[in-house]
């Protein structure tokens, strides 16, 4: 009953402007909220499938424009507000969208320059990402061949507003990251023509901002036009305020390029003839130095040297000759001083008496030893037992023993004796009786 | 380093690599120590890597290259 009474009284659309509090963002993906102002508190629910739509993130105490219907909760009995569609009162849903992501991935340090890498200076291989269609593509690249036609220019088609676009773009970035050995692309260009916010969105969405972060391929960032400023030219390495624009960032001028490349030329033969001139210079002057000139100077030069050296040498052996003569002179005169001729003929009869007396004391000496040994010699042979023999004695010895035959006891009846005469004669006897 | 690159073929230079040769040598030549010999060797060197930097430019491609996404598993 209440239902009805409802349906009749109130437009079946209704747009609400509160504020939100109690915002609960369920699991199921159903949004429960209430709409609050100064008359009252409505409460509100928004369905999953709507809530989907809404690119911002609501939040309590945030002022809204609710669009949708009333209509009574059965279960609780109570009536609630349906939410279709919710903007942010002030600004747009788009625009608050934009705010809430640009804060948060600032907070994250996305945007710093620190991290920003600088474009090749030279770019041989460059990639746009853009549509195939639309006139991006082609102002880039005309921009491009005029300025620095010897670059290779590669199109990565891809669609730039609409559903899935920027996981689209996303995508085509990280795959050109992937190719790097085989691409090799030196800088990429994300590039979109002008539009209104909603079209411009995708360069807004965070898997883009993600991409280019990560992308180890500078990437230009050429979307819109002037006034438009995307997350994508926040996170780029350098940004482009239209697509013609992106060529003038992304490559020199080859006229400016050519006219370094003389200036150098110019720079290497002024040096080289500078060198050149002044090592001739250096050789000029050597060569008309006076030793040049006159090369037998460097000879008569040294021998003059030796000359000197010569006469100088003559000069000290002369001198040292005379020295020596002079020391020679005075050691003979001392020498001669001494008169030692008679001095050695002293000497000689000295040594000649001394001869002499040696001699004598040497024959006296061995004479009285001669006598003294005849002397003895006599004694001894008169000591001789066996000159007693010659006197007619004899020694008798037994043959058996050998011993001396004193007593008669030293022998035995029949032993044989043997007896020594004079002059060694030995006979043998036998003792027949004692 | 000079060494080295005097090893590379300078047909093989980048361009960005030539450029940087040559601004090098310009820059020794310019402060005026090397000995005669080496200067001239120099200035030949640095004529070469001019000529290279020439021919790059001179190349003109006036065609897009479409790239494609590639295939899971499809070789380069």
């Amino acid at each position: 009953m209440v239902k009805i009474a409802l349906e009749e009284k109130l437009p079946s659309r209704l747009i609400v402007r509160g504020e939100i509090s109690d915002w609960k963002h369920h699991s199921s993906g159903h949004c429960y909220f209430s709409l609050k102002d100064a008359g009252g508190v409505l409460p509100s629910v928004m369905w999953a499938s709507k809530f989907r739509n809404v690119k911002f993130s609501p939040e309590d105490g945030m002022e809204v424009l609710a669009t949708g219907y009333v209509d009574v909760y059965t279960v609780g009995g109570k009536y609630q507000f349906y939410a279709d569609k919710v903007e942010p009162a002030g600004v747009g849903a788009l625009q608050l969208a934009f705010e809430q992501m640009v804060k948060k991935l600032k907070e994250e340090g996305l945007f710093d320059e620190a991290h920003k890498k600088s474009l090749p200076p030279y770019p041989m291989q460059i990639a746009m990402l853009t549509s195939e269609s639309g006139a991006a593509a082609h102002d880039i690249a005309d921009s491009i061949h005029s300025r620095w036609p010897c670059a290779r220019l590669f199109l990565y088609p891809v669609p730039v507003q609409g559903e899935g676009s920027a996981e689209k773009i996303a995508s085509a970035l990280r795959d050109l990251n992937r190719r790097r050995k085989s691409l090799n692309i030196d800088v990429a260009i994300v590039a979109r023509g002008g539009g209104s916010l909603e079209d411009l969105w995708a360069f807004n969405e965070e898997v883009v901002a993600r991409a280019i972060f990560d992308s180890n391929i500078p990437v230009i960032s050429a979307v819109g036009h002037e006034v438009d400023t995307t997350i994508a030219d926040l996170v780029a390495d350098a940004r482009a305020s239209t697509p013609t624009k992106a060529g003038v960032v992304a490559v020199p001028d080859v006229q400016d390029v050519s006219a370094q490349l003389a200036g150098f030329r110019q720079r290497l033969t002024t040096q080289a003839n500078t060198k050149a001139t002044a090592a001739k210079q250096d050789l000029d002057i050597v060569l008309a130095g006076a030793l040049f000139k006159n090369p037998a100077s460097l000879v008569q030069n040294a021998g003059q040297q030796l000359d000197e050296l010569s006469s100088e040498l003559a000069e000290t052996m002369r001198s040292m000759l005379l020295e020596a003569r002079r020391r020679l002179s005075a050691g003979y005169e001392q020498t001669v001083k001494i008169e030692p001729h008679r001095l050695l003929g002293k000497k000689t009869v000295e040594l000649s008496n001394w001869h002499n007396r040696i001699n004598v004391g040497a024959n006296q000496a061995i004479n009285n030893c001669r006598f003294q040994l005849a002397a003895q010699a006599n004694r001894l042979t008169a000591m001789n037992p066996k000159s007693v023999l010659q006197r007619g004695y004899s020694i008798t010895t037994s043959k058996e023993t050998g011993f001396v035959v004193k007593t008669a006891d030293d022998v035995n009846i029949g032993d044989l004796l043997i007896t020594e005469l004079s002059n060694e004669v030995l006979i043998e006897s036998k003792v027949t009786k004692k | 380093m000079t060494d080295k690159n005097q090893k590379e073929n300078i047909d093989e230079l980048s361009f960005e690599e030539a450029i940087a040769g040559l601004t090098d040598i310009v820059d020794k030549i310019e402060q005026g120590q090397i000995p005669l010999q080496e200067s001239l060797d120099q200035y030949e060197k640095g004529m070469a890597l001019i000529k290279r930097c020439r021919t790059i430019l001179q190349q003109a491609e006036q065609r897009i290259e479409k790239i494609t996404k590639e295939q899971e598993g499809q070789k380069e």
